[in-house]
């Protein structure tokens, strides 16, 4: 089982993708090819190099080897920040951000770099105005509007994973890579966040590509799932077909399929 | 005044988003007031040393743009100043070319420096790049010193010849004569002050600062929303090496020439601690740091030739003004403090604190 489509032509593909460090395979001759619209759950045991796996295709680190396609075209060696501006964007496992700023100043300063691209010398007016009304709609999509003006590093914990997902919209993406959006959250608020990314992925026709623990929003939601294990797809499928794979039984999944 | 007016007086006056007004009135506050208040009975009582207060304050925000608004912080700040200076002296000296040309010069030189240094080094990790910006000014005073080709004056530096003819001084005051006008330096000094902390200041409100904002708080995350961070980090050391530079140009006149002690290691260290001093969260921090710092010195080097009550209480009279003309040492103690309670608030984010909690007092909330 594996992806059947040719990355070239996906909206995001990966070719032989691997990342080594130092004796580490943390990612090893990664295939991919996710298609346009589509939901892909990424699903591993700790360690499994799905992080590692984000940080290859951003470009956050280089890859060892192997290639990258972003809507056909070759980005392998497109620079990270440059990635944003192609319709490339990710959150991030831990909480990052630009913790002293307003919440609506985090976002609006991803959305001005979204307008005026990797670099600018916009040196006249008030930068605070600069798409400040496009950065209070993103806020209101993901119900932070009453927290505009609080210092990012003031939210609760799952407030800020929602800025997370925030910053990376605010880019305006077609592909959007989130790493673990609903880690530290409990059941409920799991739930709203994962129909936020669903809502999100409708309304502006994302390419979602998730990292995520929970099994039974993995299952419910996914298009198709790819299963990393020690840094290889281990499996790519239909929720039904990863639940049906015995390697993925033996391997990671253990008694879910009793319990669902 | 009602509790509640003065809660209101006292909020604002600790409020930490200048207005689009304030920091244009501010600065135009300190332009005009400096000099009064420096120059009262009960603080120096002398008033020449205002505008030296003014040109630091110019130096020391221009280094604030890199650590306070980009989080760079470089140990070479002097240079970019220097060579403002020194540009300025040499062409007087020994080319005779106008203080008028010479200034654009050296500030545009100090700025195409600044741009070849950060494009090797601006994207270096913190440590490193902090030694590297230490070695090139290190390298800096090393040439003026060496006097290549008698440009420089070496230890001695530059004196001779390095005064503009419009420069007039009387009785220790220093006048700029254009035509039949006749105006203070001060003013002078004053008029370049206010336009290029403005400048400055819209530097950082642009959208361009707020980039750089941005990439002081989580350059890795600046990066990864499509923010050319090292792009920025070369053109924030830029333009604050030409804004150092436009104080360079004025220590010039100011000081009569170019030493080598506008070179000088020592002399970037105080720039960083004047930074640190006042506030390196604020854009008027360094202007606190470069007061508070330069008023000590004046008044405490001064001490032991003042009759003060203070003398006349034998016990206080042991060996007071002896300790206080270490001025230097307590300031050195107060930078220690300030770093180790609040690395970037210095002396305007304590007194926001105690206003706020006055106001708040006031107002008769408990805390
Ligand atoms: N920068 C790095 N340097 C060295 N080793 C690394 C680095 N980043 C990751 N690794 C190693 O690569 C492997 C994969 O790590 P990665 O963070 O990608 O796993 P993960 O699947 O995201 O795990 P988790 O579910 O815990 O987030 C691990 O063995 C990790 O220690
Ligand atoms: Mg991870």
């Amino acid at each position: 089982m594996s992806d059947d489509a040719d990355p070239r032509s996906a909206a995001l593909g990966t070719e032989g993708l691997s990342k080594h460090f130092g004796g580490i395979v943390a990612v090893d001759e990664v295939d991919l090819a996710v298609e346009s619209g589509e939901l892909r759950a990424i699903i591993g045991p700790n360690g499994a190099g799905k992080t590692t796996l984000f940080n290859v295709v951003t470009h956050a680190l280089a890859p060892t080897s192997g290639s990258v396609y972003l809507d056909g075209e070759d980005v392998t060696d497109v620079p990270q920040e440059r990635r944003p501006h192609l319709g490339l964007a990710r959150s991030f496992q831990s909480n990052e951000l630009f913790a002293e700023l307003s919440v609506l100043e985090n976002v609006r300063v991803i959305a001005q770099t979204a307008a005026d691209g990797t670099f600018s010398f916009s040196l006249l007016g008030d930068g605070r105005a600069v798409r400040a009304d496009e950065a209070r709609d993103i806020l209101a999509r993901v119900g932070l509007s009453e927290h505009a003006e609080t210092e990012a590093k003031n939210l609760s914990h799952g407030d800020q994973r929602r800025l997370g997902i925030a910053m990376a919209i605010a880019t305006e993406p077609s592909v959007l890579l989130l790493d673990e959006p609903t880690s530290g959250m409990g059941p409920g608020e799991s739930r709203e966040t994962v129909e936020l990314v669903q809502s999100l992925q409708d309304d502006l026709g994302l390419t979602v590509l998730m990292i995520e623990h929970d099994m039974e929003i993995v299952l419910s939601v996914s298009d198709r799932i790819t299963v990393l294990n020690r840094g290889s797809v281990l499996a790519t499928g239909t929720p039904d077909e990863i639940q049906g794979d015995d390697d993925v039984q033996d391997a990671y999944l253990g008694g879910v399929r009793e319990e669902l | 005044m009602s509790r509640d007016a003065t809660a209101g007086v006292l909020e604002r006056l600790g409020a930490v988003e200048l207005g689009v007004w304030q920091v244009p009135l501010g600065l135009l506050a300190v332009a005009v007031l400096l000099r009064p208040v420096v120059s009262h009975d009960l603080m120096l009582g002398y008033p020449q040393v205002a505008t030296s207060f003014l040109i630091w304050m110019i130096i020391v925000a221009s280094f604030n743009l890199l650590m306070g608004y980009t989080g760079l912080i470089s140990f070479g700040h002097a240079m970019f100043m220097g060579i403002g200076t020194y540009s300025v002296a040499i062409a007087l000296s020994s080319f005779a070319v106008p203080f008028l040309v010479a200034a654009p010069l050296g500030i545009l030189l100090s700025a195409g420096v600044a741009y070849l240094v950060g494009r090797l080094i601006a994207h270096k990790g913190e440590i490193y790049f902090a030694m590297l910006t230490l070695a090139f000014a290190k390298s800096a005073h090393f040439v003026a010193n060496y006097n290549p080709g008698g440009l420089t004056g070496g230890t001695t530096g530059l004196a001779d010849g390095t005064m503009p003819a419009w420069i007039e001084t009387s009785r220790g005051f220093t006048y700029v004569a254009l035509g039949g006008f006749r105006i203070d330096w001060y003013w002078a000094v004053a008029a370049v002050f206010v336009v290029g902390m403005l400048l400055l200041w819209q530097l950082v409100r642009s959208p361009f600062g707020r980039t750089l904002v941005a990439v002081r708080e989580n350059e890795a995350l600046a990066r990864a929303m499509g923010v050319d961070v090292r792009r920025y980090k070369v053109w924030a050391f830029t333009f604050a090496a030409a804004f150092a530079a436009l104080g360079g140009v004025l220590l010039e006149i100011n000081n009569q020439g170019a030493t080598l002690s506008e070179l000088s290691i020592v002399t970037s260290g105080n720039i960083i601690i004047m930074a640190v001093l006042g506030g390196a969260n604020y854009f008027f921090g360094p202007l606190a740091g470069v007061f508070v710092w330069m008023f000590v010195e004046e008044y405490l080097a001064d001490f032991h030739t003042l009759v003060l009550p203070l003398t006349e209480v034998p016990l206080a009279r042991i060996e007071l003004a002896g300790v206080l003309v270490y001025w230097q040492f307590f300031l050195g103690l107060l930078f220690v403090v300030a770093v180790l309670v609040s690395p970037r608030e210095g002396i305007l984010g304590l007194l926001k604190t105690v206003l706020g909690r006055l106001s708040a007092r006031i107002r008769g909330e408990s805390e």
